[in-house]
């Protein structure tokens, strides 16, 4: 009988100590688009003018995803979850209050990312075209179209034309 | 020239210092995996078991496994094991992450155990062990409709039959003791790592069967029903 109780003991101690588990989320969990901007010789390109982004919500109503962003040479904006083309309104004033508009188309595919039931579920992208208008932007494209948690490279690259 | 001999000779001593340095562990080993002389037959018998762990969780969570092994009595020294099992998960729409997942699959481990107790043939077992599993399953993940926080469209995603598998192995540590008869209980604690695995188009799973959760440490136990046949 002492036998028992010992084990069951032992038993009851290592369960004690396995109930400890943990939840590893990742820390990291924007899924962005990097944009670089480049001139016409592939040098990092600084748009002086303040640039506004936006894109329209499922209701039609404006959603802001840049405020008067000035001295950029890069950006980070967010994607759609779902949606199967982004559309994104890029506004230039420059500082004679002249105002630029352009329209950037976004296709992607979207794939389901899931982690754990824990962690929330989040979406990675491939993206598959890119278009725009030309009114600012000379030419936009894809350089790499895998959009994840990875923070270190840059998925699209738009040369503006002739700016200040 | 002269280099090269000062380089052979000290080569030469380095050998000869690990071999030196070896030479205890060596003859530990022989001893522990030496196989003593007496007039106990080699071949003692077979023995079934269940696991109680992996039932109770099944019962009174979410997930958890069934799970019998057949082991193989070699002179009360040395036990060959086979352990099968069907380890299930069933995940409801969680309340903070509205995600579901769902896995049924067997799975199995093939290894053996050492009995280390200095009197082998009293009926109980002080044991370590290795295991090599392997399980091959599907998972069904999907995640309830939700708003995307920026464009507001509607959101949901449901993947049925992604088919994943993973290779792992076991240091296993454990006893048994002889109730009455040839029932005995036991329990045992598992290190477990994974060798191989794939995790299908969703980028991990969350319980695998056998294995148990891959977000929790890396340890696992069983608490055994043996009977000895």
């Amino acid at each position: 009988m002492r036998k028992v109780a010992a084990a069951l003991f032992f038993f009851l101690l290592f369960g004690l100590l396995l109930s400890c588990s943990t939840i590893d989320c990742p820390t990291q969990t924007n899924v962005m688009v990097r944009y670089g901007f480049y001139d016409a010789a592939g040098r990092v390109d600084t748009l002086r003018d303040t640039l506004s982004i936006w894109s329209k919500r499922k209701n039609g109503t404006d959603t802001l995803l840049l405020n008067r962003g000035v001295n950029k040479t890069a950006l980070e904006l967010y994607i759609s979850y779902q949606h199967p083309e982004d559309v994104l309104f890029f506004s230039v004033t420059d500082t004679n209050k002249v105002v630029t508009l352009d329209t950037v188309w976004v296709k992607k595919d979207d794939i389901p990312h899931f982690e754990s039931v824990d962690c929330a579920a989040h979406f990675f992208h491939t993206l598959t075209a890119v278009r725009s208008s030309h009114h600012l932007i000379d030419t936009i494209a894809i350089v790499n179209p895998t959009v994840n948690y990875d923070t270190s490279g840059q998925h699209l690259h738009i040369r503006f034309k002739a700016h200040r | 020239m002269t280099r090269q001999a000062n380089i052979s000779t000290s080569a030469s001593r380095l050998i000869v210092s690990l071999l030196l340095l070896l030479a205890p562990v060596v003859v530990q080993a022989q001893r522990f995996l030496k196989i003593e002389r007496d007039s106990v037959p080699f071949f003692q018998g077979f023995a079934v078991s269940v696991d109680l762990v992996g039932a109770a969780m099944m019962y009174f969570g979410e997930y958890g496994q069934y799970e019998g092994a057949l082991r193989v009595n070699l002179h009360n020294q040395y036990y060959p094991v086979l352990e099968v099992g069907y380890g299930k998960a069933d995940h409801d729409d969680d309340v903070v992450t509205g995600l579901a997942y769902k896995t049924a699959a067997p799975y199995f481990r093939i290894g053996g155990d050492v009995n280390i107790l200095k009197n082998k043939h009293s009926g109980n077992r002080l044991y370590f062990g290795l295991r090599y599993a392997f399980t091959s399953y599907k998972v069904d993940v999907s995640r309830t409709m939700f708003e995307d926080p920026v464009w507001k469209w509607d959101t949901s995603f449901s993947v049925k039959d992604d088919p994943c598998s993973q290779h792992w192995a076991e240091i296993v540590f454990g006893l048994d003791a002889k109730i009455v008869g040839p029932l005995h209980l036991g329990w045992s604690v598992r290190y477990k790592m994974r060798l191989s695995h794939n995790d299908g188009t969703l980028g991990q799973t969350w319980y695998v069967p056998g294995y148990g959760k891959q977000d929790s440490n890396s340890l696992g136990a069983t608490f055994n029903v043996i009977v000895d046949i």
